[in-house]
């Protein structure tokens, strides 16, 4: 209701200044792009992209976190003055991107060069980049106020198919694209000592251009383009991401970094059937995963293995993934009589069975905090999965096999999620999540669809241990405790519920943060409940939310804006 | 017969503990409906504040327990009642009319940050910190049973603070708000309460609790870790969720079944201590699914 309010303080006090302010932000953008950014040469050598004062030598190649600077400085120019949809939401949006790139490069260089002076003027040399980008940043986002903050923009217009198929090809060429840059930012782990500024700096460029790609209307544009031409997106994604090994990211250690995000995103989609569609909150759901890794484990030939025998991968995945299914269903059970809160302590309880009767080596399987190690890796004619392979004369990376059996899997998982979702099944678990008693009402069996739900979503978390047992070589119980159902949960809601996207890219988002900010290595799970409190607080619906869904919570917003107002007359 | 009865007092003064976090749940959801997995964590902070209290005062106050430990109490409960109305002012209010999912993640949230800036800005807490030894020293003794006045204390204030905590809702006007907005928070605030004044002293009553648990905690186990919040916050989760979630003597009663469960099972059952936890788990199970609303709670009311 607050909130509210103050905007539209902000905007009488603003509206007239909303241009001027965004053509000096964006002036000031350009100029702090141009400018140096540090006045000595750091410890750890010169910050990247030539921002130390040796930039004199070449003033105009700009390169790095600068051209981002530059990009958004000139973006917010074109955005003040050119005719764009929902003018303040853009302009707002990449003012914010221009100060979080500009906040993280100069926190970065004033916390390593030990001083406001390393951002400022020492020593006879003057750096003000820094600075200038900064107040350039709070500019453009005053100036989006000014502007107003109007609705998402709303594209009408109708393009022909092939048209439509060429947008999305570029668009998920753009992604691939995207994506590739963002695992190779920085470089690896330590390669470069300012690798873990360089990926912040670059994500906030990042989620400054999307929210604003996002404001004019782009994405919900591209996201309706991409529902409408299902099959083509779907296949079109899948090459993207089988490209991915061809980019830059193709090297070992980013496969596998990739290959891990890949058997989380498959779980994150599991349990988005669960939690998105069927609207049961489990908390405990990452014990699904890790009784599928057991049960692959032990049928894998590993020296601890319970089984003594090796039975091949597929079948073992499949045992995995009914063994899994099977709890899955139990575990479901309650859901006959508990509802609500009540349902996620009784999966927050089983997960808790889960974790401490694997530590304990229940009936000998688990191996109990030693974990199973040796489990053999998959092998395809003769061609171990964890090898490099040459296709011609191109060589690709070890762990590039995973990988594509990753991809596969997320495939399979988004199609049956798709299918399911579309089904009589899915609007049943819809209208079960929407009003439970309305849906038992219009004849739909809640029990038996709650149960079918959690078994769904347990068999694909399942089959997603099956691999993730193989692909690590070891199980432990410490890779499913409540940590791991709580990271699980946050991308899915993260990405937005009920979104086979969003559980992507939130499990994509969670998974490989950590790879990056290693430097951050303690802050780490600090910032995460912080990101956690603070997206619910700013956007509860995730960033790729489902269609259905978001409409639904827009219009609640409206409802309760429309509630405040009248509120504000009364008082 | 003597072994029974032993574990059967350490189940009572576990069960004591447990019930001092488990009122500030049940508070807080019979008023919000919020699971507040938090809470645990505020108990975990209250009992690093004590030890911080500790830690600041001169070496002669440091020897004398009967200044000392007040003051533990005290610093205890002003951080734990300063971290609990910060999470009610800054992360639960703004989301009164999300959906039901949203307060919940926040509270996961609120926890894993609680506890990791615990773990990142106190000193040493990587590892497990001793207890200062300000509390009463040796044991009651009866018969076969011995139970350290430390546990006595706890098991006193404890069932004590319960008391005054029901009397207090049901007699006093502010009580009768916080009933009356745990009915129905729109009526209420027709009939004049102001209802985040009343959630808020929610909060601060569950914070007060989990204070006086945190620094209990410390001096009946001698050291304190930063997953304690999580661990005794589940157990205390689920004794309120066995009693009833709302009922204060719902709470308690619960409390002390779990505490009994934990010591009895972890004897007598197959696996020993080591699935204590679980037979917890599997109580809770069972009562949710033939008595879902707990053992004193109300039938769930359909929402609308």
């Amino acid at each position: 209701m607050s909130t509210v309010d103050t905007s539209s303080g902000k905007r009488s006090a603003l509206a007239p200044l909303g241009k001027p302010l965004a053509a000096a932000g964006g002036v000031l953008g350009i100029v702090a792009a141009l400018l140096p950014w540090v006045t000595f040469t750091l410890n750890d050598g010169n910050w990247p992209d030539k921002s130390t004062l040796q930039f004199f030598d070449a003033p105009f190649s700009v390169t790095g976190f600068r051209w981002h600077v530059l990009l958004l400085g000139v973006l917010i120019l074109v955005a003040a003055f050119a005719p764009v949809p929902s003018k303040g939401r853009v302009v707002r949006a990449l003012g914010w991107g221009l100060t979080l790139v500009s906040f993280v490069n100069a926190a970065y260089i004033t916390v390593k060069g030990g001083g406001l002076g390393a951002i400022t003027a020492l020593d006879g040399a003057t750096a003000f980049g820094g600075v200038v980008g900064l107040v350039a940043g709070v500019l453009a986002i005053l100036a989006g106020y000014g502007i107003g903050i109007g609705p998402v923009g709303d594209w009408k217009f109708k393009v022909s198919t092939p048209v439509a198929y060429l947008v999305l090809l570029v668009s998920f060429g753009a992604v691939l694209y995207a994506v590739a840059a963002m695992l190779t930012t920085g470089g690896v782990g330590s390669a470069n000592p300012y690798a873990g500024a360089i990926f912040l700096s670059f994500l906030g460029f990042a989620a400054g251009i999307l929210a604003a790609l996002s404001g004019v209307g782009f994405v919900r544009w591209i996201s309706a383009l991409s529902e409408q031409h299902r099959v083509f997106s779907v296949v079109v994604l899948a090459a993207c991401a089988l490209l991915l090994p061809f980019t830059d990211a193709g090297n070992e250690y980013w496969m596998t970094v990739a290959a891990n995000i890949g058997i989380y995103a498959a779980t994150a989609i599991g349990l988005n059937i669960v939690v998105g569609l069927a609207g049961l909150l489990d908390l405990g759901y990452v014990a699904f995963m890790g009784i599928g890794a057991l049960v692959a484990a032990n049928f894998s030939g590993a020296a601890t293995a319970y089984f003594g025998f090796d039975l091949p991968f597929p079948v073992a995945a499949v045992i995995a993934a009914i063994v899994a299914g099977i709890f899955g269903a139990i575990v479901g059970s309650p859901t006959l009589r508990v509802r609500g809160d009540y349902l996620a302590i009784v999966t927050l309880a089983f997960g808790e069975i889960f974790t401490r009767s694997a530590q304990n080596d229940i009936g000998g399987f688990t191996n109990g905090s030693n974990a199973i190690p040796g489990i053999p890796a998959l092998s395809l004619f003769g061609t171990e999965f964890n090898r490099s392979i040459s296709i011609g004369s191109v060589k690709l990376p070890a762990g590039v096999l995973y990988y594509i059996l990753i991809v596969l899997l997320v495939a399979a998982t988004m199609a049956v999620f798709a299918n399911l979702k579309f089904s009589r099944i899915g609007r049943a678990w819809i209208a079960i999540r929407e009003d439970e008693d309305a849906a038992r009402a219009m004849g739909i069996r809640t029990g038996k669809m709650k149960i079918l739900a959690f078994l769904i979503g347990a068999m694909l978390a399942g089959l997603a241990g099956a691999v993730f047992a193989h692909k690590n070589g070891t199980v432990s119980y410490e890779s499913f405790k409540f940590l791991e159902s709580v990271t699980l949960l946050a991308a899915v809601i993260l990405g937005g519920m009920g979104s086979i996207p969003g559980a992507v890219l939130g499990a994509a988002l969670l998974f490989v943060l950590p790879e990056k900010l290693r430097d951050f290595e303690d802050y780490r799970l600090m910032i995460f409940g912080l990101a956690l409190i603070l997206i619910m607080r700013f956007r509860p619906v995730g960033l790729i939310p489902d269609a259905h869904r978001r409409a639904e919570m827009v219009e609640r917003a409206d409802e309760n804006a429309e509630e405040a107002h009248l509120e504000a007359k009364k008082a | 017969m003597s072994v029974l009865l032993q574990q059967l007092a350490n189940g009572v003064v576990q069960g004591a503990l447990i019930a001092l976090i488990a009122l500030g749940y049940t508070m807080v959801y019979g008023i919000i409906q919020l699971i507040n997995f938090a809470h645990g964590e505020v108990f975990m902070v209250a009992s690093y504040g004590g030890l911080a209290t500790f830690t600041l005062l001169p070496e002669d106050l440091q020897k004398s327990p009967a200044v000392a430990l007040p003051l533990m109490f005290v610093g205890g409960i002003v951080v734990a009642v300063v971290v609990a109305v910060i999470m009610e002012r800054f992360a639960y209010r703004p989301l009164r009319n999300a959906p039901r999912l949203a307060p919940l993640i926040t509270a996961l949230g609120v926890s894993v940050f609680l506890q990791e800036a615990v773990r990142v800005f106190y000193p040493n807490a990587k590892s497990n910190l001793p207890y200062p030894k300000v509390f009463p020293e040796g044991n009651l003794t009866l018969g076969p049973v011995n139970v350290s006045w430390t546990g006595v204390l706890l098991v006193g204030l404890s069932i004590g603070l319960a008391v005054i905590l029901q009397t207090y809702i049901n007699k006093s006007r502010m009580g009768r708000a916080m009933r009356a907005t745990a009915q129905d928070p729109d009526t209420a605030k027709l009939m004049g309460v102001n209802p985040n004044r009343v959630i808020v002293l929610t909060f601060v009553f569950g914070a007060v609790l989990a204070g006086v648990a945190g620094i209990m905690y410390g001096g009946y186990l001698n050291n304190i870790n930063i997953d304690m919040g999580f661990q005794t916050g589940i157990f205390a989760f689920t004794a309120a969720v066995l009693g009833g979630v709302g009922s204060i003597r719902g709470a308690v009663i619960g409390a002390f079944i779990i505490g009994l469960i934990k010591t009895v099972a972890g004897q007598y059952m197959p696996g020993g201590t080591q699935y204590d936890y679980v037979w917890i788990f599997v109580v809770l199970i069972l009562v949710l699914v033939f008595r879902p609303q707990g053992l004193f709670g109300e039938p769930e009311r359909v929402r609308a």
